[in-house]
């Protein structure tokens, strides 16, 4: 990771750049007030200046990365793969949180198609087992894709290990408490 | 009300507080089993290579917060758990290091340099009683320590600073907490800079959400448990699966651990060690009373310091330093034991966190109400209680509670726990992801807390790639709140006077302190460049 690396000019004129947005154009388009106002002949500390001062923070940081720390030892260098990796892990993590938003109301669309009912999640999403369904199916997917990511290789054995290990947490966290809710079910 | 009086309603709050069941007639209250079970748990999560105390600490706050509520009965029994997880920790990091070269936390890698080359001369339980004794020894003088200090420093706060001298303590804090950690003054600034810049959305006291982009989803800002466990938790796990997938082979972990010859540890051995223990103890609690510096520069600070004594002393025929002396281990666990308790200095007397577990407390202190860490807390009214320095009193009990605990069963659990190494950390880092995005759910029932917690852990991984330490990111990010209405407090109080941080001596003196580390560090960097 470390040697001969220009990380640090370049995440310093990055940060320059956003600073300067930050200070020129965001926070006087989307902060209503000044730094300083006169509210009935009272002067007081706007809205704007407390962020202002997160900007200059960034700003200063940006000037010593790009004019001290230049030639700073031992930068870390990007390894593109290892983004990548991560890159497709979070890709994963999105995937997983989507299944667990949709299992439940897929499952449910399911039934009524088959059954000619007419059931709506929204009102089983605290019943056995529906509530479970979404952090089950999705909880699973997430902790056996994030190993099989790791292992290069899909195993039977990491599925019912982590399948294993959702059920432990909805042991923990839904079984002795009613008003723990799992997800996705408190704003379905 | 007199300060003795204070003391013994803190130690009644913890011994006479809900009773959780009586042996033979004798009460034993909730916090005591709590601060039992946090000790315990947090041992063998000190002993599991990939997991550390905050990320336990987080896992529990929403889970003990469900089980006791959100009354000033709550804080004792959740505060207590969590100390008892940040002490165990501590000593549980030293096992796989001793056992496996395996630091289990990050502050424990110098423990490996003399713990594992005993482990393979046959004295690997030695070795692990050495580590618990310099551990217990750091950890209660820092404590000792804690409790004289934190109040007079409280009070000295309360009698001398006003409102912009405490503008100008926080500003310096922030600034001294940037130059510190990392040894990169500019991205320790980047880090401090985004952590108060994130705080500041959809917050302020215009009707509009200031930073919202517009968007309801922003109005009211960031939670804090999505940024705090975000950055601090996933980001590292982020880290580390990439890491392991870099790496992508098991390390081979020793089935057998060979014991040979006397383990106990003999009063001869404790009097060889303490020169050395109580070095560190004074190094460690010296940086850990210091926000920002972690236990892990106290270990390495403690270990040079105690390599150069053992240079200078050591007799023929003993191991040097590196090659399995005892008094290596001694030096690097007394010092990095003894920053947990000087930590608290700052949190408790000037409300600013210094380290991971402290952020942790005090997110157990604002999510239940009614403590809030600063120096009002140590306010000894005469004629009324101030139920906040019972509660402070009844923290410093809990800490000794955890020390009792410590020096009677901390060293026969912290010996058994080797086991822990062998959970494979490809399966444990996933499910703690799970299990750290479910307790953020827990607390704020919307999906949208997920997703902001996985955009701060994204922020995070890239932030450890890039050597950017997060932890300025979440201390700014908790006081930037306080930050702006200190000064817009100072700024009414000296009737609108824009050079208020520069008009009292104190506070002119701390904003030049501020400007002053940071350019000091800065040349210190550029002189290594």
């Amino acid at each position: 990771m470390a040697g001969k690396s220009s990380s640090n000019l370049i995440l310093g004129l990055c940060i320059l750049i956003f600073a300067a947005v930050l200070l020129g154009v965001w926070i006087p388009a989307d902060v209503q007030t000044g730094l300083i106002e006169k509210v009935r002949r009272q002067v007081t500390v706007g809205d704007a200046l407390a962020p202002t001062v997160a900007g200059l923070f960034l700003l200063l940081s940006g000037v010593l990365l790009v004019t001290v720390e230049r030639q700073a030892e031992g930068q870390p260098r990007l390894d593109l793969r290892n983004l990548g990796f991560t890159a497709g892990m979070v890709a994963l993590i999105f995937v997983s949180l989507i299944v667990m938003r949709w299992s439940g109301p897929l499952a449910v669309g399911i039934v009524n198609v088959l059954g000619d009912g007419d059931l709506e999640y929204r009102l089983l999403r605290d019943t056995a087992p529906w509530k479970f369904l979404g952090y089950f199916v999705g909880g699973t997917l997430m902790i056996s894709g994030c190993v099989a990511m790791v292992e290069g290789r899909i195993r039977l054995r990491a599925v019912l290990v982590s399948a294993l290990a959702v059920l432990t947490m909805i042991a923990i966290y839904d079984l002795p408490f009613d008003d723990l809710i799992l997800p996705p079910n408190g704003d379905v | 009300m007199g300060t003795l009086d204070y003391v013994w309603m803190g130690i009644q709050a913890v011994f006479q507080g809900p009773e959780l069941f009586s042996i033979f007639g004798v009460s034993i209250s909730v916090t005591l089993i709590m601060i039992l079970g946090g000790f315990l748990t947090g041992i063998a999560v000190g002993a599991t290579p990939g997991l550390a105390g905050p990320i336990a600490m987080a896992i529990a706050l929403p889970i003990l917060i469900s089980v006791f509520g959100y009354t000033p009965d709550a804080l004792l029994p959740v505060m207590g758990f969590l100390i008892g997880v940040m002490k165990g920790a501590t000593i549980g990091g030293a096992v796989p290091a001793i056992l496996f070269n395996t630091p289990g936390t990050p502050d424990a890698y110098m423990t490996t340099l003399d713990g594992y080359p005993m482990t393979k001369r046959g004295k690997a339980a030695k070795a692990l009683r050495v580590a618990h004794f310099s551990s217990a020894s750091g950890d209660t003088f820092s404590d000792i320590v804690l409790i004289v200090c934190a109040p007079f420093l409280a009070l000295l706060v309360e009698a001398y600073l006003d409102l912009p001298e405490k503008t100008a303590l926080l500003i310096l804090s922030l600034s001294f907490i940037a130059a510190a950690i990392g040894g990169s003054p500019a991205k320790g600034l980047l880090s401090t800079g985004l952590g108060l810049l994130i705080a500041f959305v959809g917050t302020g006291e215009d009707f509009y959400p200031r930073l919202s982009l517009g968007s309801p989803m922003l109005n009211q800002g960031f939670p804090i448990a999505t940024s705090v466990l975000g950055v601090l938790i996933i980001g590292a796990v982020f880290k580390e699966m990439e890491t392991l997938w870099r790496q992508r082979q098991s390390r081979d972990i020793a089935s057998d651990i060979r014991i040979e010859g006397d383990q106990r540890l003999h009063w001869a051995d404790i009097r060889r060690l303490l020169p050395y223990v109580g070095r560190s103890a004074v190094i460690g609690t010296a940086i850990g009373a210091l926000p920002g510096i972690g236990s892990t520069l106290a270990a390495t600070l403690g270990y040079t310091v105690g390599r150069s004594r053992h240079a200078r002393t050591k007799t023929e025929g003993r191991p040097d330093f590196g090659e399995g002396a005892p008094e290596g281990i001694a030096a690097t666990e007394a010092a990095n034991s003894s920053v947990s308790g000087a930590n608290l200095i700052p949190v408790l007397s000037l409300g600013i966190p210094g380290n991971a577990a402290a952020v942790f407390l005090i997110l157990a202190a604002e999510s239940i109400g009614g403590f809030n860490p600063g120096p009002s807390v140590f306010r000894f009214t005469a004629d009324t209680v101030n139920p906040e320095l019972v509660i402070a009193f009844g923290l410093f009990t809990a800490m000794m509670i955890a020390n009792l605990l410590n020096w009677t069963i901390g060293g026969v659990f912290m010996r058994s726990m080797g086991v822990m190494v062998r959970i494979p950390k490809h399966i444990l880092l996933p499910a703690v992801l799970l299990l750290t995005l479910t307790a953020i759910y827990v607390q704020e029932t919307r999906m949208e807390a997920i997703w902001f917690a996985l955009g701060f852990g994204v922020l995070g991984y890239f932030m450890r790639v890039l050597a950017i330490s997060p932890l300025p990111f979440v201390i700014a990010f908790i006081l930037g709140g306080n930050l702006e209405e200190s000064a817009r407090q100072a700024f009414a109080a000296t009737g609108g006077d824009p050079w208020f941080l520069f008009t009292s001596p104190i506070a002119a003196l701390f904003m030049l302190a501020s400007v002053g580390v940071i350019v000091f560090t800065a040349r210190k960097t550029k002189e290594r460049s």
